[in-house]
């Protein structure tokens, strides 16, 4: 292993820690913050992915498109098809208690993938969307193009932590933790539940929608391989989990620290003897699932736990 | 619990590469977990003996040849990841792999290429693959289906048949076949009275078939998995009376499908299928090697391809002399095109001898001769097969 390698392979996992981190904060606005069970995100993920694809590649005939916009006007529109289509859904589902949302929000994500196959005209099906680009291609080559790409993502990481870090703390923020405690006395107390869990579920389908569209950015190549379920739904769910739900610092360590260990064992369960060799993969799985029942036992609360925004009065 | 796991694995890590002297790693992307994951095992096999070949004859580079794993998952993320650590990590001067062509793409694209690495994949057909911007690193040693597509189409025409009903599975494979078979049936003057998408999977397609059966074609066109919907389709429509001549593709064209629908009822049939030029001892070769070594499984889709592409690779580091990335496109080109003194599968021993002498080489492997293009795809042949007892035989190829 040499320095350089490992190097790269750093940038490599922060990239997609970092787009892992924000499917987490995204998921932290609907179910830390909103109490809403949505376990579709590989839907909405898909939707911004297709979204910015489609938007910034150049013309072609295999697809919609291409319009050859820049990647920043391609996530805008990630942004705001994904935001969109989660208040149809939400229109629809958010008065379903908790499970029976999750319930819908699957089958809502697992009709989005059916879409992706089938709608050729759309998205050209099972053969994909190719040569996306990826920003400042013109400035980097090869692999430097990673190191430009990490900075890219991380800043819009940043951007939507104090964005979500601020909403958490705002008036609006307080009254859906109210809604999330305790539905009824929010409601009595004079709170739109329905108008305030459509918002919630609009703005983080929105960031599920630009993590998307950075995928697709960072792969160049989209087909429906990359709205895999285990690994845009579920897997972030075990993040938030770990990381601390309701927490944003802990969404992003969780993100982060599960994606190392997700990655990381693979180089491990490579150095097993031989007759091992064609049960590692499987094994690596059984590992990662192993580790996170630990978690889910013993830290139930995260990483690093909820806590509350301080009440502050105005000193006249 | 964490700490143990990871103390376990650095232990492991330490007690093998203290043994590894002078080892030689090279990278093998596969679908190992996923949706895919039934067709891996004998795959793995595969690659495993192209390189105990190689390290029964005198190794590569003069040391041991260790096969590095990277399970893709069946996912773009999951490919890009492991991709990643094969070139970085693990260092490889050359992958092999993978097998989707989703995956495939999307870890070349990624990480294989920016690395500057070269990728050879025995199976992904997809025609986006053609024009990729690899700066000439990424090859695949199976037709586009493109290519077989427009063969199918003079197949089905020169067989006479006018009207035909069409079937696809809808995943790269079914999609990419269908629609370029479709397109060229139809330029050349055939008629398609009905198509239909298929999803995998399902118990029952009668409801498609009797759609597709609606238009009195000559016969039906299939293009799916013989293990899968391809298999259910052609039983269930001749239960139902609905079709009695069918045609296929590679994957219809298993020994699965006679033992399910029996040799009779397939007699009028015939299946395109990549194949070598005339008689190929190489393939007999391989399958007698792989079937002493592990007792089964030489028949299964893929084998032929994925040793191969394994064997491709390894010959490409030792005609590299090095494992310099820079050199290993060009290296992998002249092992594996003409002119030069012919090589099949398991000749190492003589491979190398050749390559220490100074002449040059031509690999030509259990799945065909491997002559690329400047895009890195291989034209290949297409041969026409029927039904014969309880297997398939080759009555024609065209190219």
């Amino acid at each position: 292993m040499e320095l350089t390698g490992l190097f790269f392979y750093i940038v490599s996992l922060l990239i997609l820690g970092g787009i892992y981190a924000l499917l987490c904060l995204a998921l932290n606005v609907q179910w830390g913050m909103g109490g809403l069970f949505n376990a579709g995100i590989a839907g909405f993920y898909g939707v911004g992915a297709y979204t910015s694809a489609i938007l910034t590649t150049a013309a072609s005939g295999r697809h919609l498109g291409g319009f050859s916009m820049p990647v920043p006007m391609g996530l805008v529109g990630a942004a705001i098809v994904a935001g969109v289509t989660g208040w149809a859904v939400a229109r629809i589902c958010v008065r379903l208690k908790s499970d029976y949302l999750a319930m819908a929000s699957i089958g809502i994500a697992e009709i989005l993938r059916l879409v992706f196959v089938n709608e050729s005209w759309l998205t050209n099906g099972s053969l994909g969307v190719s040569r996306i680009p990826r920003p400042f291609a013109d400035f980097t080559t090869g692999r430097m193009s990673d190191v430009a790409f990490l900075g890219f993502v991380w800043v819009i990481v940043l951007l939507v932590y104090v964005a979500t870090t601020r909403l958490y703390d705002s008036p609006w923020g307080r009254s859906l933790r109210a809604i999330r405690d305790n539905e009824t006395s929010a409601s009595a107390a004079g709170k739109n539940v329905e108008k305030f869990r459509v918002q919630t579920f609009v703005i983080g389908c929105a960031v599920m929608g630009i993590a998307g569209g950075l995928s697709a950015h960072y792969f160049r190549f989209l087909s429906p391989t990359a709205t895999d379920p285990l690994l845009t739904t579920f897997l972030v769910w075990v993040m938030l989990m770990a990381g601390g739900s309701g927490n944003n610092r802990g969404a992003i360590l969780g993100a982060l620290s599960i994606w190392t260990i997700w990655s990381v064992t693979e180089i491990f369960t490579n150095r097993l003897p031989p007759e091992w060799a064609t049960r590692s993969s499987f094994i690596r799985m059984l590992l990662v699932g192993l580790l996170l029942q630990v978690v889910l036992q013993r830290f139930r609360a995260g990483l690093l736990p909820e806590k509350s925004p301080p009440v502050r009065f105005r000193k006249d | 619990m964490k700490k143990l796991t990871t103390l376990a694995a650095a232990a492991l890590m330490l007690g093998t590469s203290s043994l590894a002297y002078a080892e030689t790693k090279i990278g093998i992307l596969m679908d190992i977990t996923g949706p895919i994951a039934n067709f891996i095992p004998p795959l793995q096999n595969a690659a495993n003996l192209a390189v105990k070949h190689v390290n029964d004859q005198g190794g590569l580079l003069g040391g041991e040849v260790v096969a590095v794993y990277g399970d893709t998952t069946g996912t773009a993320q999951g490919a890009v990841d492991a991709a990643q650590k094969l070139v970085n990590i693990e260092n490889v001067p050359i992958v092999m792999g993978s097998l989707m062509s989703g995956t495939t793409i999307a870890a070349a694209e990624a990480a294989i290429i920016p690395a500057g690495v070269a990728q050879i994949s025995p199976t992904a057909t997809s025609p986006a693959m053609t024009d990729l911007q690899d700066d000439g690193l990424v090859f695949r040693i199976v037709p586009s289906d493109n290519y077989q597509g427009e063969i199918l189409a003079k197949m089905v025409l020169d067989e006479g048949l006018n009207k035909v009903a069409v079937t696809y599975v809808n995943n790269d494979y079914g999609v990419g076949i269908g629609q370029t078979f479709m397109e060229a049936y139809k330029a050349a003057g055939g008629e398609i009275v009905a198509e239909n998408k298929h999803e995998e999977k399902k118990d029952s397609y009668r409801s498609e078939l009797a759609s597709l059966a609606k238009g009195d074609a000559d016969a039906l066109v299939v293009i799916a998995y013989a293990g899968d919907s391809g298999g259910k389709i052609v039983r269930q429509s001749i239960e139902g009376g609905l079709f009695d001549k069918f045609v296929g593709t590679d994957g219809l064209r298993d020994e699965l499908l006679i033992q399910n629908v029996g040799a009779d009822a397939l007699k009028t049939s015939f299946f395109s299928s990549p194949t070598s030029p005339a008689e190929n001892p190489a393939q007999k070769t391989l399958h007698d090697a792989f079937n002493a070594e592990y007792g089964e499984g030489a028949d299964k889709a893929f084998v032929d391809q994925t040793y191969d592409a394994t064997f491709l690779a390894l010959l490409a580091v030792e005609k590299a002399g090095s494992t310099d990335r820079a050199k290993m496109a060009d290296a992998l080109r002249e092992v594996a095109m003409a002119p030069g003194e012919k090589v099949g599968p398991g000749e190492w021993a003589k491979a190398v001898a050749l390559i220490k002498e100074g002449k040059d080489i031509d690999y030509d492997g259990a799945s065909g001769s491997a002559e690329f293009d400047e895009n890195g795809d291989v034209g290949g042949f297409i041969g026409k097969f029927v039904v014969d007892g309880d297997g398939y035989k080759q009555i024609a190829i065209v190219e």
